[in-house]
């Protein structure tokens, strides 16, 4: 099965999810962008697998998951940490230290 | 279509319907068994008016849902609202169709698992449905725009993850034995080693508290209790889609119940019954009439529980989900695995 | 006629885009994603397993991500991402991999996602009013870089060695199943395995530490 499809399909979505992170301004839509190009990442490692019969790939695509388990947990701390002092979940109203 | 794949499509067309006929009646009539039973246990009589001992009175209450009026409160969000109870319905009842429920047996000539889908990983998709039913309960929460079904809400979701967290863990040690995620193995490898609860039997407490826990069943239904927070998240909810809720909840008892039985008391294993030569039928039959017979005796002990024990409170929940049972799994996940590595298993 | 492809895509994404204004999100979702598939479809190499079911599935992710990003209320956004996740656990099972697709549903579907709606749930975040997008520049200088991003990424599909006829490998017995995927957890890939439970116990700290109301 050609796996091209997939590929395409990986692409588009990180696309999408690269554009979600730089076009919105809540932070926790920042956040599920994130996840959507993880997500991507992952179609693309299952696809390569697929096509190279390796399961690697699969390992790989497990510690992606993993690994955004992680960052979302922290991530969601720190927002929690953020609306607590500022009241505010905009990422523009957080620019106490740009220039 | 080749013939072939119109009776693979027949099969399943006709075990689903079957599944799902069973299910229904028993989730209708679960309720006449609680309050009967309730009834029972409080020294008074259960509802005894509508029919032979009250056995239409499931029928009334239904009708009784179908004409109140459909209610739609104008400060709830409206998609989220009613998107909640179908989401928690659907989940309740598509848990169902792994659980193997009789041998495999002849019919016309074809082998035919008394399994509505046979997976590979049947045990990991229980997880994963059951994982999804925590949305139904949050959205409903959040969307009915109210401080208590928010809280409510909060509650109940967090009490569902955390014990989700300790019912995987009490499927590992059955995992480990059986050596496959396949449901029908594992009733396979009880009907060769005997069955789960005796040498696992902390697994199984931990995995009965925990369906206790998942189905918001008491002692855990601090979300839904009637002297708490209203009624939790299903405040704001009315008619029909209060009635899909209480399915919802008796659905879920009847699969954990399933799944129990399967996983700890031998599925539709009858010892012994090999002895008897029965035709291969009725051997089926006497095994399915088993099954049936051990989901019922949960079920009984599910409302048992509910009219005997109080009520925990919420710390006192989450502090049993994460530091109680959590270690008991991780204890019997070691003995089982020290079991399986000595060969004993 | 590659290369026309590519102007159309980033042409009707970017009008797509260009109506991101809070009115009629869905809409504008739809006819994006609908110009996505056809172009899938009609990509010009080596995409012979375009079937059906492949098709409505990458549809309907194509759209929820899609709705992601342009939904202005953070739970539907949400509830948009979990279907997304449900349609990649698809794609999963249409690659063999069905020990991944379970994973992705309990742990990501399952978990991290509900751990999204608690945050929203606790912080009580409603429909934003205001607009969603930074300022004028900034919103056409992401929608220029998603295009461009888009076209490199089809160029380089393109230019891939997979895409010459390459032998599809004999179908291995248990590929995908947790058997094979827990040997080599814990064979090949031990030390990330190690590593990334550790990786895990941080994050638990570290979240607990950073949700505290007071450190006492």
């Amino acid at each position: 099965m050609r796996i091209d499809f997939f590929l395409v399909m990986a692409a588009l979505l990180f696309t999408v999810g690269c554009v979600g992170v730089l076009i919105r301004r809540n932070v926790i839509v920042i956040l599920m962008s994130i996840e959507l190009m993880l997500n991507a990442v992952n179609l693309t490692f299952v696809a390569f697998a697929h096509e190279m019969r390796s399961m690697a790939g699969h390992v790989f695509a497990l510690f992606v998951i993993t690994v955004a388990a992680c960052e979302a947990a922290v991530g969601l701390a720190i927002v929690l940490a953020l609306f607590r002092r500022r009241r505010t979940t905009d990422s523009d109203d957080v620019s106490l230290m740009r220039w | 279509m080749d013939p072939q794949d119109l009776q693979v499509v027949i099969e399943a067309t006709v075990k689903v319907a079957i599944v799902l006929g069973v299910i229904m009646t028993v989730v209708a009539y679960m309720e006449w068994v609680e309050r009967r039973v309730s009834a029972w246990i409080q020294d008074r009589r259960g509802p005894n008016r509508v029919g032979p001992f009250g056995l239409l009175q499931p029928l009334a209450d239904g009708i009784k849902f179908l004409f109140k009026e459909d209610i739609l409160p104008p400060h709830v969000h409206r998609t989220l609202y009613l998107l909640a109870p179908a989401i928690i319905f659907t989940t309740s009842l598509t848990t169902f169709a792994v659980i193997p429920f009789g041998p495999p047996i002849e019919i016309l000539g074809r082998l035919v698992k008394l399994q509505v889908a046979d997976v590979d990983s049947g045990i990991l998709i229980i997880l994963a449905i059951a994982s999804l039913g925590v949305y139904g309960i949050a959205l409903a929460g959040w969307s009915s725009n109210n401080k208590y079904s928010l809280l409510g809400g909060l509650r109940s979701s967090a009490q569902l993850i955390s014990y989700e967290l300790a019912m995987g863990f009490a499927v590992v040690g059955i995992l480990m034995s059986a050596g496959s995620l396949r449901l029908s193995e594992v009733v396979e490898y009880q009907v060769r080693h005997g069955w789960n609860i005796f040498w696992q039997l902390p697994g199984f407490i931990v995995f009965m508290t925990a369906a206790f826990a998942e189905t918001n069943r008491l002692p855990f239904d601090l979300p839904e209790a009637e002297t708490e927070l209203v009624a939790g998240y299903h405040t704001e909810y009315s008619g029909f889609r209060f009635l899909l809720f209480l399915m919802a909840e008796y659905a879920n008892m009847i699969t954990a119940s399933g799944l129990a039985v399967t996983l700890f008391l031998g599925g539709y294993h009858v010892p012994g019954l090999h002895l008897l030569d029965l035709p291969p039928l009725a051997f089926a039959l006497v095994q399915v009439g088993a099954f049936c017979f051990k989901v019922a005796l949960f079920l009984f002990l599910y409302v048992w529980v509910r009219w005997t024990i109080p009520r925990f409170r919420y710390d006192q929940l989450m502090n049993l989900g994460w530091k109680v049972l959590l270690p008991i799994a991780l204890a019997n996940i070691l003995w089982v695995a020290f079991f399986v590595l000595q060969g004993w298993a | 006629m590659r290369l026309l492809m590519g102007l159309v895509f980033v042409v009707m994404a970017a009008a797509a885009l260009r109506a991101l204004l809070p009115r009629r999100p869905g809409l504008t979702a739809f006819a994006a994603a609908v110009a996505a598939i056809v172009l899938v479809g009609f990509y010009p190499g080596d995409l012979a397993t375009f079937d059906f079911w492949a098709g409505a599935v990458g549809f309907v992710s194509i759209l929820s991500a899609l709705l992601i990003v342009m939904h202005p209320n953070p739970m539907v956004s949400v509830l948009f991402l979990i279907l997304n996740l449900f349609c990649m656990a698809l794609f999963f099972l249409m690659l063999q991999a069905q020990t991944l697709a379970a994973l992705q549903v309990i742990v990501y579907a399952g978990a991290i996602m509900v751990l999204f709606v608690f945050v929203i749930m606790l912080l009580n975040l409603k429909a934003e009013e205001g607009m969603r997008v930074g300022m004028g520049p900034q919103r056409w200088a992401a929608i220029g870089f998603g295009a461009a991003f888009a076209a490199l990424m089809f160029w380089a599909l393109r230019h891939r060695h997979g895409s010459a006829f390459v032998e599809p490998k004999a179908f291995v017995e248990g590929f995908g199943t947790a058997r094979d995927l827990g040997t080599l957890l814990f064979s090949d890939y031990l030390f990330a395995t190690e590593a990334a439970s550790v990786l895990l116990l941080a994050a638990m700290v570290g979240a607990v530490l950073l949700a505290k109301r007071r450190l006492e």
